[in-house]
């Protein structure tokens, strides 16, 4: 018995080694990332003047929403909420709409000039938006999508296409052609072997090109700001404003802007999982 | 006691302001006082560089602006560079644009002044005459030409905050109002030595104005000029006393971009910065910290005048209605309005009511003591570079950083950066400004 014990405990101290290594390098990451949001959290729901207390405090001692009802309650920081929304829901709409064939084109056929176009598509993101900022307005302006949610998220859609076409042509090829062609021996057209088959087979592929355009357009600022006067998107609303305003309203412009991102990543994670063979 | 006080902030408002310009203009136009256009009834934007801080803008929104009969007016604040780009994407799109005015600082309105994209505003200037607008900030609005393309709005200036707590480590035989700069190195190093503490800080973070400090500060208090003397002795002489000052200096320096929050969690007990970046932490604590007039140099006692001014753009949807906002904002009830919830000064002829909140009794103290200062010299923001002004103010603040930050050997890295301020005065084509009073030909290091 005891033998026994004595021969399996070597590995057995391997095995908890092995685990605490993996648990411990997991949650030394996880702090990695929430440390910072916790210390933010902290802030933004404190009062104004506790946040220049110093040393500060560490724990919740004494919470408080007056600092995030200010910044809530100030001038078109709901309306923004909405449109940075709108935004990015139109974003994702138009580009896997028009990035999702594309990469299905990619994926399954071969003709000339293939990789010339991915290598154009890729390339597209060389352009800086700075230089067309002015030529762009006056275009917009003259066709009426000047400060308009339509024309920022073409304009985000724009910069999200390259990903999401990238991204989709993976997701596809990794789908077997031959689960389609079976589907079409079975009397399935092109069209509903790919809308049966293939499609949700890519689903979690698509989430993740959802999730990539999502954070493309919720954190983009540049176009945005030069773009629109009144319709303004969150960060385009607040960014500038928030690096001149004191502390405790970084704070909460800060938590706010990270929240809707961590909450639209939580549902949409289980799709990740799934794409990476995750159970 | 409070008589005296509400004096010196009446003769503050319009001295910070003396001897900005070489000329002096009076308004051009005739005596005609009818509005130049008319009030078409369209709501308007009012974009700004200017009160881009949260409770700021709402102060704008919500008291500043309450009192505004006229149409419907967004108070919208932006970076520089999209403001510019905004007017001249609607001066080419043709038609009526969205913004209806513009406020922006002097130096910021020299690209869309060379675009040609504002309206003449003599007639508004005309009919304010009563107010006594402030005849030099008046002439900066001009651009050296005829037209009067922007009237000013307000103004502000820069000086120094410091703890109570720091008072009692003062060299002896300081004037705390009336300070040097060697005194105030001796003071952050009697405060170092005393408590072992680095509570000198400065404003060296992204956002942070170091580079007014210098232009406007250190650099003439010591050598009498900017650009001119930018490597002479004297400069070398300076570089050595910031070396020396920083030595005693919080190191968290290089992340502070307005020193009253320092200030206010105690991280540091001295500093220097712009009016609307130290206001927050006077109003909050009143009792605990005092404002003084900014130190001397060899030279005299430099400081910096910032003037905020209103510009109409000509794409603007209602030329009459901008104008009444002109009005109404140059209106002495308004402009008080502004500097009790803003903290920025009057550019006209106003009479400030006796319950000043605390802090900015002391702030406009302050800024008396420092224009009425009898080695006073104001110089303005520079003048005349447009869109080499942020590469002018990036080879400053890299001067800074090299020299003081890193230690590099002072005359070595000032030569290496003349060149590079030589090149971009070329390129601006930039005549002498301020400290190094008038030329001809483009202003160059000497």
């Amino acid at each position: 018995m005891t033998a026994v014990a004595a021969a399996r405990s070597p590995r057995m101290n391997a095995r908890t080694w092995d685990r605490v290594l993996i648990y411990g390098s997991a949650i030394l990451l996880a702090l990695w990332v929430l440390v910072p949001f916790y210390l933010i959290f902290l802030s933004a729901f404190s009062r104004p003047n506790d946040v220049f207390t110093y040393p500060k405090p560490l724990l919740p001692t004494d919470l408080s929403t007056e600092t995030m009802q200010t910044f809530l309650n100030s001038t078109g920081v709901f309306a923004s909420v909405i449109n940075s929304i709108a935004v990015a829901v139109l974003t994702i709409v138009i580009s896997l709409a028009f990035g999702a064939p594309a990469g299905y084109a990619l994926a399954r056929f071969t003709f000339r000039g293939r990789q010339a176009v991915q290598l154009v598509i890729l390339a597209s993101k060389m352009f800086p938006v700075a230089i067309l900022s002015i030529p762009l307005a006056v275009a917009f302006l003259r066709l009426g999508l000047y400060d308009n949610v339509l024309g920022i998220a073409l304009v985000h859609s724009a910069m999200a296409l390259p990903f999401v076409v990238l991204v989709t042509a993976g997701v596809f090829a990794g789908v077997s052609n031959e689960l389609e062609e079976a589907a079409m021996t079975l009397g399935c057209s092109r069209l509903t072997a790919f809308l049966r088959v293939a499609l949700p087979l890519a689903l979690p592929g698509l989430a993740a090109a959802a999730i990539f355009t999502f954070v493309i357009s919720w954190n983009e600022v540049f176009a945005s700001s030069i773009l629109t006067l009144r319709q303004r998107t969150l960060p385009a609303l607040v960014l500038f404003a928030l690096q001149q305003s004191p502390l405790y309203f970084k704070f909460a412009g800060g938590f706010f802007m990270v929240m809707p991102a961590i909450v639209f990543i939580f549902f949409m994670r289980r799709y990740l999982l799934n794409l990476w063979g995750g159970r | 006691m409070r008589r005296s006080s509400m004096r010196a902030l009446a003769a503050a408002t319009f001295a910070i302001f003396i001897t900005a310009c070489a000329t002096t203009g009076t308004s051009g136009g005739g005596a005609v006082a009818s509005p130049t256009g008319n009030d078409t009834g369209k709501d308007f934007a009012f974009q700004s560089t200017q009160f881009s801080p949260v409770p700021e803008q709402e102060a704008m929104r919500q008291q500043i602006l309450k009192n505004w009969k006229g149409v419907g007016v967004e108070f919208i604040t932006d970076q520089e560079a999209v403001i510019i780009n905004n007017i001249t994407a609607e001066a080419k799109a043709g038609g009526t644009g969205r913004i209806g005015i513009i406020g922006l600082e002097n130096g910021q309105f020299s690209s869309i002044v060379a675009g040609n994209y504002l309206q003449d505003l003599s007639k508004v200037t005309d009919r304010n005459k009563d107010k006594k607008i402030n005849a030099d900030m008046l002439t900066l609005g001009k651009f050296g030409g005829s037209q009067q393309l922007y009237i000013p709005w307000m103004q502000q200036t820069y000086f120094l905050v410091a703890n109570k707590q720091a008072l009692q480590y003062l060299p002896s035989g300081a004037d705390v109002n009336a300070l040097t700069y060697d005194q105030l190195i001796a003071w952050a190093k009697n405060i170092f030595d005393k408590t072992g503490q680095k509570r000198f800080g400065w404003p060296v973070g992204t956002n942070g104005l170091i580079h007014r400090l210098l232009q406007g500060y250190w650099y003439p208090s010591y050598t009498g000029g900017l650009v001119t003397t930018f490597k002479s002795p004297e400069a070398v002489t300076m570089w050595n006393k910031i070396k020396e000052l920083w030595q005693y200096s919080n190191p968290q320096s290089t992340t502070y971009a307005f020193m009253q929050e320092p200030l206010q969690s105690g991280e540091v007990w001295v500093a220097m910065d712009h009016g609307a970046r130290l206001i927050n932490v006077l109003k909050a604590k009143p009792d605990d910290f005092i404002a003084v007039p900014a130190p001397a140099g060899p030279k005299g006692r430099y400081y910096m005048s910032v003037v905020i001014g209103l510009g109409i753009p000509k794409t603007t949807p209602n030329q009459g209605g901008a104008e009444k906002l002109i009005d109404y904002l140059l209106q002495p009830d308004t402009q008080i309005t502004t500097f009790r919830t803003n903290s920025f000064f009057p550019v006209i002829d106003a009479q400030m009511p006796a319950d000043l909140d605390k802090g900015l009794k002391l702030e406009a103290d302050a800024v008396a003591k420092q224009s009425s200062a009898k080695d006073g010299k104001v110089v303005p923001l520079p003048v005349g570079l447009g869109s080499q002004g942020g590469p002018f103010n990036t080879a400053i603040l890299n001067t800074f950083q090299r020299i003081v930050v890193k230690g590099e050997d002072p005359s070595t890295v000032l030569n290496e950066q003349a060149k590079i301020i030589n090149d971009l005065l070329n390129t601006a084509q930039a005549k002498c400004w301020g400290p190094d009073g008038t030329s001809t030909s483009t202003c160059q290091v000497k």
